[in-house]
């Protein structure tokens, strides 16, 4: 399957039609607060994955390790909004020593525009292994619908 | 001995692409390398590796001829119905390998996975905890 980086849409301006749905849904990714990747430019925590199925957005992002009051997620009209904070938790023994350090914590706010409205009474959030899904059903009339294609006789 | 843990101090996240592993692979799929601490006790070693969508299930820890090696494939997937429309990371299994020294306890090895973070405790073999000798006075 393709891999869609989130950072800037490559050099080539292409007019094909999916390289500018591809950048039309790259710009619905905001994030808010400063960041200042020093190692992967463009790249931002935690990082995000948006589905489509007939009837709902899913949204799914790695954050392992999160305890459920360090994680704040609402839903505002198509805006879906991600907030919280990993911690790090290292044994409090007065001599530990440190030998490797690459898990990072820190604060984090994501904001997702949808292509669609949502019925945000209906948002579902699981948290399991550490990947956090949510499922954000479309509104009744985006819905997409299988149309039966009649044959005349 | 309670060991309360403390937290690190925290700043503004940022992110790393992961980075694929070239190996030799049993599955097919692609295989990333995950960020771990390793801190070290008087008594033990403790690694701790992030491999989000994976659960104990899916992780294996082993230690062989002094490298210790952990594999996970994931646990968390995508349903076939799901059209991707936005991708920022790449889905796939986990592979990391560390050279030990001998002082570890192998038989007292313990790992635990929890919400995609797994801890492993490598006891230090008896003969290397550093021990106090009490020096009575004649």
């Amino acid at each position: 399957m393709a891999w869609v980086g989130f950072s800037s849409p490559s050099g080539a301006a292409s007019g094909d039609l999916f390289e500018r749905l591809r950048r039309d849904l790259d710009g619905l990714f905001e994030q808010f607060g400063a960041q200042q990747p020093l190692r992967a430019p463009g790249g931002v925590q935690p990082p995000l994955a948006l589905y489509e199925s007939d009837d709902a957005y899913v949204l799914t992002a790695e954050i392992p390790g999160l305890k459920r009051e360090d994680l704040e997620l609402s839903v505002e009209g198509p805006r879906v909004t991600l907030r919280g904070e990993r911690r790090i938790e290292l044994p409090a023994d007065p001599k530990l020593s440190v030998h490797r350090r690459e898990r990072r914590p820190g604060v984090f706010r994501r904001t997702v525009e949808l292509p669609a409205p949502v019925d945000s009474e209906k948002v579902e959030a699981l948290y399991r292994h550490g990947v956090l899904t949510v499922r954000l059903p479309k509104q009744a009339q985006h819905r997409s619908r299988r149309i039966e294609v009649q044959q005349p006789r | 001995m309670s060991q309360k843990p403390v937290e690190v101090a925290s700043r503004e996240l940022e992110a790393q692409p992961k980075q694929p592993v070239a190996r030799e692979l049993t599955r097919s799929g692609p295989v990333f390398q995950p960020d771990v601490d390793i801190v070290e006790t008087p008594e033990e070693y403790r690694v701790y590796a992030d491999l989000p969508g994976s659960d104990g299930d899916h992780v294996q820890v082993r230690l062989e001829e002094g490298v210790l090696s952990i594999d996970a494939a994931l646990a968390v997937e995508p349903e076939p119905g799901w059209v991707p429309l936005h991708r920022e990371y790449r889905l796939g299994g986990w592979h990391r390998e560390f050279q030990l020294s001998d002082r570890i306890a192998a038989e007292r090895i313990s790992a635990e996975m929890r919400d995609g973070v797994l801890e492993i405790r490598l006891p230090k073999a008896e003969a290397h905890r550093p021990r106090r000798i009490e020096v009575r006075t004649a």
